[in-house]
């Protein structure tokens, strides 16, 4: 089946009809990764340079960490994915314990924009930007990233990735992916650098080493 | 099936009109963007191979539209999504029209995008009584404003925050204070009840990947996320000349696009959609539409030098460079598009009546090709096009009077035959001295005399062939 767009592009282009498709020109090959001690770093520091707070942090960690940014941030709701990684942290169970008031990361936009803090963690990471690779599911919302002001994500070492050609390779097949790099910024009013116009104000990254 | 006729575009008319406001804040803008991607590219030792292979893929893809399009569109549809084929730009108001009706809409909200602008999808759905809000703030801005973009990427540029704040004063019936923080904070309230309570999000797209039928976006304040995570409905309005072959391929032009841009290695956020959620609880909207606008590009594929204007990833960086543009602002430019690559692409589009002036927008310094991230030669093609506004082409007659037109073409001619050209050497210092008062030639007779009429020309008086022959045989004595 065909349609007139199609119809008049074969007729610009001079096609008479199914010539095979002529091979995509190659690609560039894809970053070397360095020790993962410096990836990690460059990572960090790459979310540093966008106005994040970036961090090396251990399991046991995570529970005093949450309290100095509640206090910090002046965190009163928040919701977290409910992935089990972030169960076994007991991120919601801290979160609780510092008498938060918790939203389900399922619940409505209405009352998902009401939070002050979003927690997730990512799939993979690209030390080279500063990047963080979302995919979305029922267990993993697009909303706990975007709705709350402040985004804190969760993640480990093991999802460090060169390069994105090792991301899409992998990734390719999501029905959604999201790619986030430092806090939501524009610079549309005389160009001045404005954090959170839409988007989280602040970006927290936590990087778990066990 | 109607063609829009778009109003004559008088750049030169416009460019006279322009503030002077407007090109200081586009040259604060443009210089911070040129600063920012040459330290970027410094960064990538790679970069001109980038730059390479992103012009071969682009190419690639241009002459093999009709296949990657195909491929596209089965598989948005096997993700579930709709694909229309809009052949005019009223094609794809009537779809969108459709599409929010058949949903109750009644307030949409939009992600920045030029198809959009090209279309002029908020005049449609505002005589339809639907809200259509733009929300990058820029674009919020000078939608508030009732104006036109003045540049790609910061379309409000040219307001003053003092501007800004009566602006947001008066039509918000608030007291908004001149400091852009809080300005940038007004909007995020208000905008963040919009996207709470719009039935349906519009966007553009920054790319569209056949292989697995995803549209790719690209911004930088969450407002392109909110459109299409929020509303149950999401429809993207892209062009057919965004289409990439694979993931393979984004990998280059991702790297090339916010570089060339803004002068960030990526932007904030860049979103990968294929297709509607699959799950309740994940948010995203429940139904994706996307219209894929010809709009008059599968003419424009005729032309083999013209079309290479499609390897466009639309970052503005040939803008930045552009001692015009600095100088005019992206309003004289007439359409939704400005700068060099607006320059190459209205007379196109639109044709070269509408747009005849724009060709010659440039002093072809090509400053725009050094940086163009994916080798566009927009000088050659500007080049092109004057000639097709000259001699006339399927849109517009010519513009050069005949006796103009027949001198060249015997000149070019002449030129092209040696005999010809020897005979002319010999010929033309006798016609001259005709007119010869003194050393130069004040009065040219028609049609030379529109040399003439602004200086003088000086005759020819020496014979390079003469002259070379001497001088070689002079050296040949002088080495044996």
């Amino acid at each position: 089946m065909t349609n007139p767009v199609i119809e008049n592009i074969r007729r610009s282009l001079g096609c008479t009809d199914q010539i095979p498709l002529s091979l995509r020109p190659a690609i560039y090959k894809s970053r070397l990764p360095e020790s993962v001690d410096s990836e990690i770093e460059r990572f960090l520091g790459e979310i540093k340079k966008l106005s994040g707070v970036s961090q090396r942090i251990s399991p046991s960690g995570i529970a005093d960490a949450l309290k100095a940014l509640v206090a910090e941030q002046q965190i009163q709701k928040a919701t977290v994915w409910d992935s089990p990684y972030l169960k076994r942290l007991g991120v919601a169970h801290s979160l609780q314990t510092l008498g938060m008031e918790l939203v389900s990361p399922n619940a409505n936009e209405h009352e998902m924009a009401q939070c002050d803090l979003g927690i997730t963690e990512a799939d993979y990471l690209l030390p080279e930007t500063g990047t963080l690779v979302l995919r979305s599911s029922a267990e993993k919302p697009r909303g706990v990233s975007l709705l709350p002001r402040v985004h804190l994500a969760i993640v480990r070492p093991e999802m460090l990735r060169a390069d994105m050609h090792q991301v899409f390779a992998e990734a390719k097949d999501s029905h959604y992916l999201v790619f986030i790099t430092g806090p939501s910024r524009t610079a549309d009013i005389e160009l001045t650098v404005t954090l959170g116009v839409h988007g989280p104000k602040n970006l927290y990254v936590w990087i778990v080493e066990e | 099936m109607s063609h829009d006729a778009h109003p004559y575009i008088g750049f030169e008319e416009y460019s006279e009109r322009v503030p002077q406001s407007i090109p200081l804040a586009v040259q604060q803008a443009t210089d911070r963007f040129v600063g920012g991607r040459a330290a970027r590219v410094a960064e990538l030792p790679q970069w001109e191979e980038l730059r390479q292979i992103g012009s071969d893929i682009r190419l690639h893809t241009i002459e093999n539209m009709d296949v990657y399009l195909t491929r596209l569109e089965e598989k948005v549809k096997l993700a579930g999504g709709h694909v229309h084929w809009a052949e005019t730009a009223e094609d794809a108001r009537r779809i969108v029209l459709q599409i929010a009706k058949a949903h109750n809409v009644k307030t949409a909200v939009k992600s920045k995008s030029m198809a959009t602008e090209e279309i002029g999808l908020n005049h449609a759905l505002g005589a339809a009584g639907i809200e259509a809000l733009e929300t990058d703030l820029g674009e919020y801005i000078i939608q508030l404003a009732g104006t036109g973009p003045s540049h790609i990427i910061v379309p409000a540029v040219h307001l003053k925050k003092e501007e800004i704040a009566a602006l947001f004063s008066e039509r918000l019936d608030i007291n908004a204070p001149a400091d852009p923080i809080e300005l940038a904070r007004i909007a995020r309230e208000i905008l963040r009840e919009k996207f709470l309570g719009a039935e349906m999000g519009i966007s553009g797209g920054n790319f569209l990947v056949a292989e697995t039928g995803t549209l790719v976006m690209v911004t930088n304040e969450g407002n392109g996320r909110m459109c299409t995570t929020l509303p149950d409905l999401h429809v993207a309005v892209v062009g057919i000349d965004k289409v990439i072959p694979d993931w393979e391929s984004l990998t280059v032009f991702l790297k090339l696009l916010a570089r060339s841009a803004t002068g960030q290695k990526l932007s904030t956020y860049t979103q990968f959609i294929t297709g509607p959620r699959r799950a309740e609880g994940e948010f995203g909207p429940k139904e994706f539409h996307l219209v894929l606008l010809d709009n008059g590009r599968s003419k424009v594929l005729k032309d083999p030098v013209g079309r290479e204007v499609f390897k466009c990833i639309r970052c503005g960086a040939c803008a930045n460079v552009c001692p015009v543009y600095k100088n005019v602002g992206g309003f004289a430019y007439g359409w939704f598009i400005s700068g060099p690559i607006g320059a190459i692409l209205s007379p196109q589009m639109l044709g070269t009546q509408t747009a005849r002036e724009l060709p010659y927008a440039s002093t072809l310094c090509g400053a725009c090709a050094d940086v163009c991230p994916v080798k566009i030669p927009i000088p050659a093609i500007l080049r092109h096009l004057r000639r097709r506004v000259a001699q006339g082409d399927e849109f517009a007659g010519p513009t050069l009077p005949a006796p103009i037109r027949v001198t060249a073409s015997i000149a070019a001619f002449a030129l092209a035959q040696n005999r010809l050209y020897r005979f002319g050497t010999r010929l033309l210092p006798l016609l001259m001295s005709i007119f010869k008062r003194g050393d130069w030639i004040p009065n040219a007779p028609y049609p030379l005399n529109r040399w003439t009429k602004a200086r003088p020309l000086p005759p020819f008086t020496a014979q390079f062939r003469g002259w070379w022959n001497v001088r070689s045989s002079k050296r040949k004595d002088s080495t044996r």
